[in-house]
C-alpha cells in the first residue's frame, strides 16, 4: 500500500512540476489585450504570429466581450481593448471622467454573407425579411416569394463561433433594436464556415451565412438590402469596405492615447501586410 | 530456485501492476470531483428542475436560457434508434458466428466486426454527412440530410463491434451439453438456439446491449457532424427524421469559446456531469448483470 502511494506522489509531483519549466521568458514588456470575442481568434494569431518575430514582447490575449474590453481599458488594466462596435457615448465620458483618451483602430471588417442553393429563385432579402427568418417568425419559402420550395431549413454557426454572434446583432436582432429576438431552436447549427457552405451547397431549401472569405461557387450570396428597405447590396469587400452592405461591421481596437514604443510597433503590424494577412485568413476582411 | 534479483524483479512488477490498477480508481474519481466541482456553481443560476425540464437551450442570449430537456431528449433518441437498429443485427451476427458459421468463416467474420471498432470516429461522420444523409434524406424526401435517424445508424455501426463481440462471448461460452441434450430431445438447431442457446446466454448479451448503450450515449463526433444540432424538442416518430442536438455535441461545439467560469461554462459541466452519471450506472449495471449470469452458470 505505501508503495501504491508512493508512486501516486511521484505522478502527482511530477505533473505539478512538469508545466511552467522553461516557458518564462523575460519579457521588457507586457501588452494586455482584452475584449471582443469576434476578434478574438484574429488577436490569438496576431500575438502568435508577432512573437515569432518579437519574442521579447509578453502579450496577454483575452476575451469577455467589447464591454468588458472597454471597462479593462478605462481601468487601466488593459493596454488593448478588441471591439466589435464602435465606443459608445456613455464609455467615452466614463474613459474622460478616468482621464483616458480612447484612441480608435480600425483593423478589419467583418463581412457576413447570405446564401442560399444555386437553385433559389431568389436573389435579394432585406435584413427585416432575414431576421423573420433566422428568429423562425417565417418557416416557408412561400411566405418570403419563393413557393414550391417548402419549409426553410435555416443554417446557423454554433454560440462559439464569433459570427454567430455578429450575425445575431447585425440581423436576427435588427441591428440591436430588439433584443428579444434569437435564432429559432429549429436552426441547424454547424462547427465551420466549411460546414455551412457544404450543408448549403447541398439543401435546396436552406439559408445560411458565412465569412464573406469563405464564399464558393456551390451556394449563391443574396443580395441585402437595408433594414426599412432600400437597394439590395452585394455581398463584396468593397462594399463590405464602404459600408453600404448591411451585414458588415468594422473590428477595432481602443488605445489609451496614442500608442507609442512597443505597442505602436505592435498595433502597425497587425495594420501591416503581415497583421492583414492573417486577418484574410481567418475570413475577415482586410482594411486595405 | 529464484535469485534475489528475479525476487525483487517481481516484486516491483507486482507493485507497478498495483499502482496502474489503483491509478484507474482515482482518475475516475478525480474526473467525478472535477466535473462535480465546476457544474455545482450553475445551481446559482437556475434550479436542478428548470435545468434538467427547461424547454429552451440559449447559452449565449441575454438573459439566457439553460434548458437541458431538448437536449437530454435529442440524445435519447439518437442512443435509442441506435439500439433498436444494432440489437437485433448484433445478437443476430453474434449467433450466427457462434452457432451457424463454419470454423473459417468465424474466424475470419469476428475479427472483420472487430475491425469495426478501429474505424475513427469521425469517418462515419464524413459517411453519414456526405454520403448516406444526402443519399437517405432523396429517397425519404427529407428537405435536409441531417436528423436524429442518420446519427442513431452511424452509431447503430459503432456500437456494434462491442454487442457482437460480448454476446458472442457469452453465447460461446453457454455450455455443450444444454445444446446436445436440446438436440437428443429432438428440437431443431434453431429451436435449440432460440429455445436454449439465447437464453442462457441471456446475461451475457444484455450486458453486451448496455455497453452498447454507454459507447452510442457518449460517442460525440459522429452525431457532432450529421444530427444537424438543432436544440429542438423531438416530437414523437416523426422527431427521428428531424434535426436534433444532443448533450455530447452541444459540449464539444461550445466548449471551446466558453469564458471561464461563466454560468455557460459551468452549464456545460453540468451536461458532462449528467452524461458521466448516465454512463457510470448502465456500465454498473451492466456489469452486475455480467457478475449474476456467471454465478448462475455455475
Amino acid at each position: 500500500m505505501r508503495a501504491v502511494i508512493g508512486g501516486l506522489a511521484l505522478v502527482m509531483a511530477l505533473a505539478v512540476l512538469t508545466p511552467g519549466c522553461g516557458r518564462r521568458e523575460r519579457a521588457s514588456q507586457t501588452i494586455r489585450q482584452v475584449g471582443s470575442t469576434t476578434v478574438l481568434p484574429l488577436a490569438e494569431r496576431w500575438r502568435r504570429e508577432f512573437n515569432k518575430v518579437h519574442p521579447e514582447v509578453e502579450i496577454a490575449v483575452s476575451g469577455g466581450g467589447s464591454g468588458t474590453g472597454m471597462k479593462a481599458l478605462i481601468a487601466g488594466t488593459a493596454e488593448i481593448a478588441n471591439s466589435s462596435r464602435g465606443i459608445k457615448a456613455r464609455e467615452v465620458e466614463e474613459a474622460e471622467a478616468a482621464g483616458v483618451n480612447p484612441v480608435e483602430h480600425v483593423l478589419a471588417y467583418d463581412g457576413i454573407a447570405v446564401i442560399v442553393h444555386p437553385s433559389n429563385s431568389l436573389h435579394e432579402m432585406s435584413v427585416d425579411q432575414l431576421s423573420e427568418i433566422f428568429s423562425g417568425g417565417v418557416t416557408n419559402w412561400g411566405e418570403v416569394g419563393a413557393g414550391g420550395m417548402g419549409e426553410i431549413q435555416v443554417v446557423s454557426r454554433d454560440s462559439a463561433s464569433g459570427t454567430y454572434e455578429a450575425f445575431k446583432d447585425l440581423v436576427v436582432t435588427l441591428g440591436g433594436t430588439d433584443k428579444t429576438r434569437d435564432y429559432a431552436a429549429a436552426a441547424l447549427k454547424q462547427a465551420s464556415n466549411q460546414a455551412v457552405l457544404a450543408l448549403v451547397s447541398k439543401t435546396e431549401a436552406a439559408i445560411g451565412y458565412v465569412g464573406m472569405g469563405y464564399l464558393d461557387e456551390g451556394v449563391r450570396a443574396l443580395k441585402v438590402a437595408p433594414m426599412g428597405g432600400g437597394e439590395g447590396v452585394a455581398a463584396t469587400v468593397e462594399k463590405a469596405m464602404s459600408g453600404e452592405y448591411p451585414v458588415s461591421r468594422a473590428l477595432y481596437c481602443y488605445t489609451s492615447g496614442e500608442p507609442s514604443g512597443v505597442l505602436k510597433e505592435y498595433l502597425d503590424w497587425m495594420k501591416g501586410a503581415e497583421g492583414q494577412r492573417i486577418v484574410e485568413e481567418l475570413g475577415f476582411v482586410p482594411v486595405e | 530456485m529464484r535469485t534475489g534479483a528475479q525476487r525483487a524483479w517481481e516484486w516491483l512488477i507486482e507493485r507497478l501492476i498495483q499502482v496502474a490498477g489503483a491509478l484507474a480508481v482515482v482518475f475516475v474519481l478525480l474526473i467525478f470531483v472535477f466535473l462535480v466541482r465546476d457544474a455545482l456553481p450553475i445551481f446559482r443560476e437556475t434550479t436542478v428542475g428548470e435545468l434538467v425540464g427547461g424547454k429552451t437551450w440559449l447559452p449565449t442570449a441575454d438573459p439566457p436560457k439553460f434548458g437541458l430537456l431538448p437536449l437530454i431528449l435529442g440524445s435519447l433518441y439518437v442512443t435509442l434508434g441506435a439500439l433498436v437498429i444494432s440489437i437485433p443485427l448484433g445478437v443476430a451476427c453474434a449467433t450466427f458466428i457462434s452457432e451457424v458459421a463454419p470454423r473459417w468463416m468465424r474466424e475470419t467474420l469476428k475479427p472483420a466486426v472487430e475491425m469495426l471498432a478501429t474505424i475513427p470516429s469521425v469517418i462515419f461522420g464524413f459517411l453519414g454527412l456526405l454520403l448516406v444523409g444526402p443519399w437517405l434524406a432523396d429517397r425519404l424526401g427529407l428537405p435536409v440530410g441531417l436528423f436524429a435517424a442518420l446519427g442513431s445508424l452511424m452509431l447503430a455501426f459503432m456500437a456494434m463491434p462491442m454487442i457482437v463481440s460480448v454476446s458472442e462471448d457469452a453465447i460461446r461460452s453457454v455450455p455443450r451439453a444444454l445444446r446436445e441434450n436440446s438436440l437428443a430431445l429432438g428440437a431443431t438447431r434453431w429451436q435449440t438456439i432460440r429455445r436454449v442457446v439465447l437464453p442462457a446466454a441471456r446475461s451475457g448479451i444484455v450486458a453486451a446491449v448496455l455497453l452498447g448503450l454507454g459507447r452510442a450515449i457518449g460517442e460525440t463526433m459522429t452525431v457532432l457532424m450529421v444530427t444537424g444540432n438543432a436544440a429542438v424538442i423531438p416530437q414523437g416518430l416523426e422527431g427521428f427524421l428531424r434535426p436534433v442536438r444532443t448533450m455530447t455535441a452541444t459540449i464539444a461545439a461550445e466548449m471551446g469559446e466558453t469564458a471561464y467560469h461563466t454560468p455557460h461554462y459551468h452549464a456545460l459541466f453540468a451536461i458532462g456531469l449528467l452524461l458521466f452519471i448516465i454512463t457510470f450506472v448502465t456500465n454498473t449495471i451492466a456489469d452486475a448483470v455480467t457478475r449474476r449470469g456467471g454465478r448462475m452458470g455455475r
